[in-house]
């Protein structure tokens, strides 16, 4: 029974005859469409002959451009011409401002926090952004195949969480396509290359695109994908290679760090043509107005390490929850343009101690293993010899309990569909009603995950605090989409509000639609980290405020006091900037230099427990 | 409830001891049987059925494949559920606990990685040996609080792997 519906219902497309479906990979930097035609998958390309549609949409006052064109004109008419939009995808427009880079573009906060650019053909959300890619795809599909198509599988990063996910599926709306499945890129990479070798055994795929980096641990046995456990970074990629770069030529050309968004992209320009060249090459000459400089494949390596080090890092943490070891795996594939990079393709060999895969396209080999599952879902298949995919929730879903902490129902990894039952009691007598608070996220604190929904549980029989028995049941089904019931077991009561979900509405509600979903969503990661490293700083000062008031005077000297006032003084300066790590710092400092004064208090409390007293009327 | 038995999905008699390659085999299989897209053209009753199926049966997975989880479904099975929080004497164990408790706090104070590494393998070890003893006396109704008393001990030890895994986390960064 579905009491609460958090996300879209399940609207589940129902084709009838052989017909159309196709796989899209609606990628940072580039897109692409592929299809099944007579058993064989392959990327479907335009009038010109070109499979690849640069992910770049500029608008003019009449009409739109997409792809080649519109990337070109995108240092001469940087306002107007949008790159990237994936990464502004399901986020606020405060989650954009942390993503840590300049972006020419004029946003606009709107009445939401969804953040608008401002073009001359007015203000453009990114999902209207996206749409507009997929809409010349679809067409192109259309022309190709001759018919129109019953529905699209599209690939978001595993790592997409539900606001991501959502706006991707708005976006697939807007454009007039039929989602049959969101599939997970690394998921279909495997497919592609599943297919191609009739693989067996434990498969890692390494994914770094323009924007995002995923990788995912998946076993193949006779036709099944299992997904054993899956990781990423929704703000890592290609994209940042450049902006290291073209903050190398920054400094070296000794330009202000506030540039015109017109500069700002041809040094990004010029940044990823250096990178590409830096793939053949050792060396790359470079100029910007009468700076010219050179860029070794060394030193471009010393300015990726540590954005390579940090993807290492989520193989490693992928490798562990698959609850393997690192030998166990027996191939890596690699996907996403980004793995060109011969740094890349060589630590990620270190890494895994075997050469990675890297027969199929890295750009298209997505989107084939999106036509290939388009296909399926679409009914044209039903020999019982098609491939199954079992995937996994990459992040954990879970309610409040007392004390604003978060219990996992479902942990991340767990294989889907799933149905997980939580049972919980009263606290109160004659408790009546319980608030079901629902959430996703990893951390502890309900305040660090992203609220999807609450609803309240009535009528519960007065009874004594823990008697009552309650039910709550998860329910994720293969889209990945969430239902929530909760029941009194005693007396059958069951919840009876309805959440409407805030999407899947009609297509002009768009804007309203996506209002509503931030609601929800909250905010993204960056912003969240900066907020708990807030809240930590503000804990800390008020701990040890307090420590100072009762045993200041007793226990330090007033050099002590005086290099604690000092620390904390500059704790609070930092806690009204938006510095996360400047914060962070800080608070091991004052942590450091407080660290005797805690020893001191806890042997003087230990002492007055020795002479009869309790610790909590030592605190009091 | 109404829900079948775990073992019973998979054409198994309850038991402690099962090959797990086989068991996974037959997942694969009856998951390929079940699973919604099986069904992406079917009713919506087909397509609602296939759901509850495919969840009913991964979670019967999720818990055979899992040695602690499946011992404790077994007494569950036996005997009616354990109660998840009971305040148990088990001062022997209790004694141990707080030894590897120490030797955790001195790994991450060290930030010993192969230290870590061997903590684990010692870990294995003990759970190998819990599993061993439990296999001997849950069947036997005389020694239902012996074997209820191994189940809390391989949970602790589930729940000590799963901290020397956010351990290892953090010594990542």
């Amino acid at each position: 029974m579905a009491l609460l519906q958090i996300a879209e219902p399940g609207q589940s497309p129902q084709p009838h005859q052989r017909r159309l479906a196709v796989g899209i990979d609606l990628g940072t930097t580039n897109s692409l469409v592929a299809a099944l035609r007579s058993g064989l998958a392959a990327p479907l390309a335009d009038a010109e002959g070109a499979v690849i549609l640069p992910s770049a949409v500029r608008y003019h006052a009449e009409h739109t451009e997409v792809g080649a064109g519109a990337k070109l004109a995108a240092a001469q008419d940087p306002l107007n011409t949008v790159l990237s939009v994936k990464r502004l995808m399901g986020r606020g427009l405060a989650d954009v401002k942390q993503l840590g880079e300049q972006l020419p573009y004029r946003f606009v906060d709107g009445e939401s926090d969804m953040p608008f650019i401002d073009t001359v053909q007015g203000l453009k959300s990114p999902v209207q952004v996206s749409a507009d890619i997929l809409k010349v795809l679809r067409q192109r599909a259309e022309a190709t195949l001759g018919g129109e198509l019953v529905g699209a599988v599209i690939t978001v990063p595993a790592y997409f969480d539900e606001a991501q996910r959502q706006a991707t599926k708005d976006a697939a709306r807007l454009a007039g396509l039929n989602v049959l499945r969101l599939l997970n890129e690394p998921t279909a990479a495997a497919v592609a290359y599943g297919l191609d070798q009739q693989a067996q055994g434990v498969v890692a795929i390494y994914d770094l695109g323009g924007g995002t980096f995923d990788i995912s641990i998946l076993r193949l046995t006779g036709g099944v994908f299992e997904v054993m456990a899956t990781g990423g970074d929704s703000a890592l990629g290609g994209d940042d290679f450049d902006h290291a770069i073209a903050g190398w030529m920054i400094a070296e050309a000794g330009l202000s760090a506030d540039l015109d968004p017109g500069t700002q992209r041809t040094l990004l320009q010029s940044a990823c043509a250096a990178k590409e060249a830096l793939t053949t090459e050792v060396l790359v000459s470079l100029s910007h107005g009468d700076w010219q400089g050179q860029l070794s494949r060394e030193h471009f390596i010393r300015l990726i390490e540590p954005l390579v080090a940090r993807s290492l890092k989520a193989c490693r943490r992928a490798v562990r929850d698959a609850g393997i070891e690192l030998a166990e795996v027996e191939a890596v594939v690699m996907v996403g343009g980004s793995t060109r990079v011969p740094y890349v393709r060589q630590a990620v060999a270190e890494l895994f101690a075997r050469q990675p895969l890297t027969d199929i396209d890295p750009d298209q080999v997505v989107a084939i293993g999106a036509a290939v599952q388009a296909d399926t879902l679409a009914g044209n298949k039903r020999d019982g010899e098609e491939l199954l995919l079992l995937d996994v929730n990459p992040l954990s879903l879970g309610l409040e309990t007392m004390g604003g902490l978060l219990e996992k129902v479902i942990p991340r990894n767990t294989t889907i569909p799933v149905a997980r039952a939580q049972d919980f009691t009263t606290y109160k007598d004659g408790q009546t009603a319980m608030m079901i608070h629902v959430l996703q996220g990893e951390r502890e604190l309900i305040k660090d995950c992203r609220s999807l929904a609450r609803f309240e549980l009535r009528g519960i029989p007065p009874m004594v605090a823990g008697a009552a028995k309650i039910r709550v049941t998860f329910q994720v089904d293969a889209d990945g989409l969430l239902n929530v019931a909760a029941r009194e077991l005693g007396s059958g009561v069951e919840a009876s509000i309805q959440v409407k979900p805030s999407y899947g509405l009609a297509d002009g509600e768009i804007t309203r639609m996506l209002k509503d979903s931030f609601q929800y969503a909250g905010d993204d990661k960056a912003a969240r980290v900066l907020r708990e490293q807030q809240v930590d700083a503000e804990r800390l000062l008020e701990a040890v405020q307090a420590a100072l008031q009762v045993d200041g005077e007793r226990l330090l000297d007033a050099d002590e006091r005086a290099v604690i006032g000092l620390q904390m003084e500059q704790l609070r300066e930092l806690m009204a900037g938006d510095d996360a790590i400047a914060i962070e710092q800080q608070v091991k400092r004052l942590t450091q230099v407080t660290d005797a004064f805690a020893a001191r208090r806890l042997d003087a409390t230990v002492k007055a427990g020795l002479a009869g007293r309790s610790v909590n009327e030592i605190e009091d | 409830m109404g829900s079948p038995c775990h073992f019973a999905l998979f054409d198994l008699q309850p038991a402690f001891c099962l090959d797990l390659d086989q068991l996974a085999a037959r997942y694969r299989e009856l998951a390929r049987s079940v699973h919604p897209d099986r069904f992406a053209d079917a009713d919506v009753r087909e397509q609602r059925a296939a759901l509850e199926h495919s969840a009913s049966l991964n979670e019967a997975y999720q818990v055979l494949k899992n040695t602690s989880a499946r011992a404790r479904y077994l007494l569950g099975l036996r005997g009616g559920e354990l109660p998840l929080e009971v305040t148990v004497q088990d001062g022997e164990f209790l004694l141990q606990q707080m030894q590897w408790r120490e030797e955790l706090e001195d790994l991450q104070d060290s930030a010993d990685v192969p230290g870590v590494a061997a903590f684990k393998q010692r870990l294995k070890g003990a759970a190998a040996l819990l599993h061993e003893q439990f296999a001997a006396c849950w069947e036997q109704p005389a020694q239902r609080e012996q074997a209820e008393r191994l189940v809390r001990r391989m949970q602790f030890l589930d729940k000590l792997s799963f901290e020397v895994r956010q351990l290892e986390e953090r010594l990542d960064d």
